[in-house]
């Protein structure tokens, strides 16, 4: 039961108001037939998440893709226990916190990561990538530099909005949340599906982007390049296949709770949407791009049903947090340059 | 768009043969309702007007500015304005209201909307790069694209990424109130009808301070009226501000080709300078 109020929070927090759903373990029928549209072509039409326990990267704890049903179901379990521990509500006369120490963001209500473990035609899964078979992602040298450099930034340089993480600015969803690939994250992991033939339109519900695939059609110039890059696709049979490059290097590092990845502009990432029930899609990706990675790394995810609805995620227009972490930054300065000056004077 | 192109050649196609070969008529006949049915009752399609509505709804003269001052003379840019010279002014623009009439403010409203209006650049929302609310979407100086089908219809406007999505079926009332609302569209006849509930109050109908509260409804209607034109209408009503609902009407035209891609306009990093730029370490001079 969700009171009334809840509800209303919820909605203007952008949730989904779906926060459990029944992940089948079932093997995938090979003769699966999709619905489809008017043209023939298969139906994705309606709302999706790819909410899910399961990483991109495999954790040092796992030495398999398949992760066996008992362990997953404990995992499974075990955040379960925590997300009803954490879903107290917040004590409004605890003190704040001392030493630097930050306050955390959200508590358990604010966040919809998934209640399950992935299940990939039956099988539970400890990664999202399946190659490299370690199912860790293959950084270059190069590219783990552009990494910490990048870190190094977010972490220590509050000097001008252009250098903050696109959460932060609103820009785009962090995470790659909108991809290419789409990628699950902390919350709002829903998508809506509309398809005419000459178009495939994603709307990724964090920060209202809507990914308009042109089918059978090119790329633009080079120059043109897009947030969530530029997106052609095609049929492959009854599977989608979707060509995405020219990305705006403002949305480079997506950066999650769980993930770190880092995309350039010239990157080619191809997805593979298949229906493999009536409320399942099999999502494959494949990121090339040598400027970072020393090989293409392919990943295999699922989006399943979702009740919906997806409501409107406004991330710009309540922007506290950009101004409150620069204006923040410049106090400090002040009073930085403040203490110096006294200590100089009492000497 | 191949949509569109092959029910146009249908049409052409049955024209010339109801005029090349009478004993064919029914058979043109046929032909061009089956082209008819694929604009009558289907939005999809790139739509933009062609029309001053999102400068001010109301009858105006052309002007010197967004943002007018008093002058010697009369009124002349403001200061904040001043340098974007015959780009930064309004062009002159029939009134978008059905009867061409005013908009019937309560007398506090329409303070307030003289008000908005001499703070144009400080209080349009689209100055910020917000989300326009409902109608104002429509007439925004940017295309948008509707895709409708059975089960689904979508809108994605070029602007700021705004995106509606109208239920098919009654939702029902809001869980909360948001910038773009809550959409609920159905089939009158040839007639798309569009409920728009629980918007925020904080959106603005044009560049002149005209706007509702958040207890405004707006129901749009778009007609079909060839496979290039829609009809569009949208009644505000809303008892908090207006003494009477009323009706502004305009024509969507189809885009074709090229021209009916939408562009990116993601214009939150474009106002960052604006609203955060005092922030910065080293302000710019």
């Amino acid at each position: 039961m969700i009171g009334k109020l809840a509800k209303t929070l919820m909605a203007g927090a952008a949730l989904a108001a779906t926060l459990s759903f029944g992940a089948s373990a079932q093997t995938w029928d090979p003769d699966y037939e999709p619905p489809r549209m008017p043209d023939g072509t298969p139906s994705f039409q309606g709302i999706w998440t790819n909410a899910s326990l399961t990483s991109l990267e495999r954790s040092a704890m796992s030495k398999s893709l398949t992760v066996p049903d008992h362990v997953a179901t404990a995992i499974e379990n075990g955040m379960e226990a925590r997300m009803a521990a954490d879903l107290e509500p917040t004590d409004p006369d605890a003190p704040p916190p001392t030493g630097g120490q930050g306050a955390g963001g959200y508590n358990t209500f604010w966040m919809d990561p998934g209640t399950r473990i992935m299940r990939v035609n039956g099988e539970a899964r400890s990664s999202i990538i399946v190659e490299p078979e370690d199912g860790r992602l293959p950084w270059s040298e190069e590219g783990k530099k552009t990494m910490q450099e990048t870190r190094h930034v977010l972490d220590n340089v509050v000097t001008d909005p252009e250098i903050r993480a696109s959460g932060e600015r609103c820009t785009v969803g962090f995470g790659s949340t909108g991809g290419a690939p789409m990628l699950s994250v902390l919350y709002n992991n829903n998508y809506q599906f509309v398809q005419e033939p000459e178009t495939v339109a994603i709307v990724v519900e964090m920060n209202h982007n809507t990914r308009l695939i042109r089918m059978n059609d090119e790329h633009r110039p080079a120059n043109m390049l897009g947030w969530l890059g530029d997106s052609v696709g095609e049929w492959d049979g009854d599977t989608l296949v979707v060509h995405t490059t020219n990305f705006h290097p403002g949305n480079a590092y997506r950066g999650a709770t769980r993930h770190r990845i880092y995309i350039t502009e010239d990157a080619d990432v191809v997805e593979r949407f298949t229906r493999v029930s009536d409320d399942e899609i099999f999502y494959e990706f494949t990121v090339t791009d040598p400027d970072v990675y020393t090989q293409p790394w392919k990943g295999e995810a699922v989006f399943r049903s979702s009740e919906g609805p997806i409501y409107e995620y406004a991330c710009h227009e309540a922007n506290y947090s950009l101004p409150g972490i620069l204006g923040g930054a410049r106090l400090e300065e002040k009073e930085a340059a403040e203490a110096a000056q006294k200590s100089g004077a009492s000497k | 768009m191949k949509r569109w192109l092959l029910a146009t050649a249908g049409l052409l196609l049955a024209a010339s043969c109801t005029t090349l070969n009478a004993a064919n008529d029914q058979a043109s006949e046929a032909s061009v309702e089956a082209a008819e049915a694929s604009w009558k009752k289907n939005l999809s399609g790139t739509w933009r007007v062609m029309n001053r509505g999102n400068y001010d709804l109301e009858a105006h003269p052309a002007r010197h500015a967004m943002q007018l001052r008093e002058g010697p003379w009369g009124p002349l840019p403001a200061k904040s304005v001043v340098k974007l010279g015959a780009v930064g002014s309004v062009p002159a623009g029939p009134s978008m209201l059905k009867g061409d009439g005013k908009i019937p403010y309560l007398p506090e409203a329409e303070a307030q909307r003289d008000e908005n209006r001499a703070n144009w650049i400080d209080r349009d929302p689209e100055v910020k790069c917000y989300l326009p609310g409902v109608p104002r979407a429509t007439y925004m100086d940017f295309p948008f694209k509707v895709i409708q089908n059975d089960e689904q219809t979508l809108f994605v406007y070029e602007y700021a990424n705004t995106v509606r999505n109208i239920y098919m079926e009654d939702p029902g009332e809001a869980p909360v109130d948001s910038w773009m609302g809550q959409s609920y569209g159905y089939w009158e006849d040839d007639t798309f009808v569009v409920e728009v509930t629980a918007q925020n109050g904080q959106t603005w109908f044009d560049r002149s301070g005209n706007f509702m509260s958040a207890l405004g409804k707006v129901t749009e209607r778009y007609t079909p009226i060839d496979a290039h034109h829609i009809r569009y209408e949208a009644t505000i009503e809303d008892e908090e501000t207006f003494s009477e609902p009323w009706t502004i009407e305009m024509t969507l035209y189809r885009l074709v080709g090229e021209d009916a891609e939408l562009q990116e306009f993601n214009c939150v990093e474009f106002v960052e300078e604006m609203l955060y730029g005092h922030l910065r370490k080293e302000p710019l001079q």
